[in-house]
């Protein structure tokens, strides 16, 4: 293990209907490694693999082959506990269609990770609260996802991911469903992340995000096709 | 205090989750109890029912009379000498010995006991009498019986005796016509709906049993019953003899082989109900599935998403069974266990004319409880269980 390296993977294969007639190959042997503290970026036309691979990253999903490791260790053989554990101490997700809970409102969805913890309900109210302020959305605090907007529903599943203070933060296309006021609004977002040195994983086409990205990680139909920097 | 609740907060708050759940997915819930209700309902009513009506049983046996004399007829109960009541009342031991007559006929088609009053022996249901007590060529008949026929104070009875001629295989039957002198009234219990009391002479005359009753109801001195009882056996060896406690269990075989009927039915039931529970507290279940995979992504162990599932259902299956047990008892003491009644009760129809004894024991509550406990779970920790194991993504796809 490089001295600063948070994650590695190696030889990492995911296929779906394994042996079926109707197999896919959504990651074939992808090789990468990502820097404690970075901004990557994930870069390809759609299908190429970005979201599986960030989701192995990110350990919802299990790799069919090969290696994750995080901080050395190798994790894709970990059990479900462990992997929810891994989550609950040390990843944020933000996915692409945000996934919010819908009868929940805007402070319970970002609370959510933490209520089975040994967190009282005010604390957590509070911390939730606390979040969301920081990133402008107090006054919708108690709205449901149906009364936000696109880019405020981000920013809610964004306070959610930040809730349990992660050090790696994994972001799926976060710049698909919103307009470019909100995009700039992210950016400053993740550049006050980046800045408190969390390492931020994202996959996106935008310009704006890719022009501040350490390192851009090219995939074309589950191959890792090149790396680059901006 | 907050230190000493820390361990319990997780819980407590999975709990309150738990609670937010029930209500903010308010159809799903609903759904879920009403089956429930479904369920349970019957099950608590009738074992209410079943458990009043082996209660009041039990107690008339109790308040009844110690042994039972009859003549032994071919292994069948005969009828035995009217003045053998009086040998019986010199035995050691004997307080009383009342002689009865008691029989069954059909009054245009309906079931009817008829039961015959001594002068020394004054039943406690003739105390809930609307008129007066039976004289000589009068009746008095339970108000199931009256309101069947349509009967009244001072209405005419005609009561068929016996078959005394067969022409084409026609009966012609003897027919004896008795004046109504009351009615019993709605408090006089189960036991005096179908019932036809008058004077034992007269049932004895209607019975042509002269010189004879069905019965002697003997009266002893508590802890006598054995030297009584060897006594009976000495002074004729053709007596039938049952005790208070022999009755008692012929009435529990009874009843508890009608329970056991009922539960084997009801247990069917329940199978059956399995499958409508899991499919109405599957109602949701994609987003449900999707809640799952959204918690489990954001850090949630599979116990914890299986614990806050687990209250759910313990909640819902608290108010379903508390929810069945109200309405149970609403239907059974409010509305007289309208149609339920009779499963137990043949005399009672769907609109029973007397009041149905019902008895509420904490364990048919508890069984059902326990019931919803199992469907709830069944129904829902099962998927959820299946949800919580896979990858997240694979619960969000």
């Amino acid at each position: 293990m490089r001295d600063n390296e948070l994650i590695r993977c190696e030889g990492v294969w995911k296929v779906y209907n394994e042996g079926r007639p109707y197999e896919v190959r959504a990651l074939e042997d992808v090789s990468l490694r990502i820097q404690r503290g970075s901004f990557t970026l994930f870069s390809g036309p759609s299908g190429s693999g970005k979201t599986t691979l960030m989701c192995i990253i990110g350990t919802i999903h299990r790799p069919s082959r090969g290696g994750v490791y995080l901080n050395g260790k190798d994790i894709s053989g970990f059990s479900d506990a462990a992997l929810s554990r891994i989550r609950r101490e040390r990843i944020g997700f933000v996915f692409q269609n945000f996934n919010l809970i819908p009868k929940l409102s805007a402070w319970e969805n970002t609370a959510a990770p933490i209520i089975p913890l040994c967190v009282t309900e005010r604390e957590r109210r509070q911390r939730a609260l606390q979040l969301l302020n920081r990133l402008g959305l107090m006054e919708r605090a108690h709205h449901r996802p149906e009364e936000l907007s696109g880019g405020e529903q981000q920013r809610v599943a964004i306070a959610r991911a930040l809730i349990n203070d992660p050090e790696i933060i994994i972001l799926d296309e976060p710049t698909s469903n919103i307009d470019v006021e909100n995009i700039s609004l992210l950016i400053g977002i993740l550049e006050d992340l980046r800045a408190k040195g969390k390492t931020i994983l994202a996959s996106s086409h935008d310009e704006s995000m890719l022009k501040r990205a350490d390192l851009i990680f090219e995939l074309r139909r589950g191959h890792l096709t090149g790396i680059r920097t901006p | 205090m907050k230190n000493a609740l820390l361990p319990f907060i997780k819980h407590i708050n999975l709990l309150y989750t738990a609670t937010g759940n029930i209500l903010r997915h308010k159809l799903r819930s609903m759904v879920v109890v009403l089956c429930l209700i479904a369920v349970l309902f019957p099950f608590i009513s009738s074992v209410a029912v079943l458990e009043g009506v082996k209660a009041q049983s039990v107690i008339s046996v109790d308040e009844g009379a110690d042994i039972y004399v009859t003549m032994d007829l071919y292994g069948k109960n005969g009828v035995i000498p009217i003045e053998t009541a009086g040998e019986i009342k010199k035995i050691e031991g004997v307080v009383r010995a009342v002689p009865r007559v008691i029989g069954r006929t059909y009054i245009e088609g309906r079931l009817a006991v008829l039961s015959g009053i001594s002068d020394d022996e004054k039943p406690p249901s003739l105390n809930f009498i609307k008129g007066s007590p039976p004289g000589s060529g009068e009746v008095v008949i339970g108000k199931a019986l009256a309101d069947e026929l349509k009967l009244n104070i001072g209405s005419s009875l005609s009561i068929g005796v016996r078959i005394f001629a067969i022409v084409d295989h026609r009966p012609y039957i003897l027919k004896k016509v008795y004046r109504i002198s009351g009615i019993f009234d709605s408090r006089s219990g189960i036991w005096t709906s179908r019932l036809v009391m008058m004077r034992m002479d007269d049932l004895i005359a209607m019975f042509e049993m002269e010189g004879f009753v069905t019965d002697i109801a003997v009266y002893i001195r508590p802890g006598s019953e054995v030297s009584v009882t060897e006594a009976l056996q000495r002074m004729n060896p053709y007596f039938r003899i049952q005790t208070k406690g022999l009755v008692k269990s012929y009435i529990e075989r009874g009843f508890n082989m009608r329970g056991g009927i009922f539960l084997i039915l009801y247990t069917v039931a329940f199978a059956l109900a399995v499958p409508a529970i899991l499919v109405s507290s599957g109602f949701g279940l994609s987003d449900r599935k999707k809640e799952i995979g959204i918690l489990k992504a954001s850090g949630w162990q599979t116990h914890e998403v299986m614990e806050m599932v687990f209250f759910e259902n313990l909640m819902l299956a608290i108010a379903g069974a508390s929810a069945a047990f109200i309405l149970s008892f609403i239907w059974v003491r409010l509305l007289n266990g309208f149609f339920i009644a009779q499963i137990f009760i043949a005399e009672a129809g769907s609109m029973p004319p007397f009041p149905v004894p019902s008895r509420f024991m904490p364990l048919p509550f508890i069984l059902s409880f326990f019931f919803a406990l199992i469907l709830t779970i069944v129904g829902g920790m099962y998927s959820t269980w299946k949800t919580a194991i896979v990858p997240p993504a694979e619960a969000l796809r």
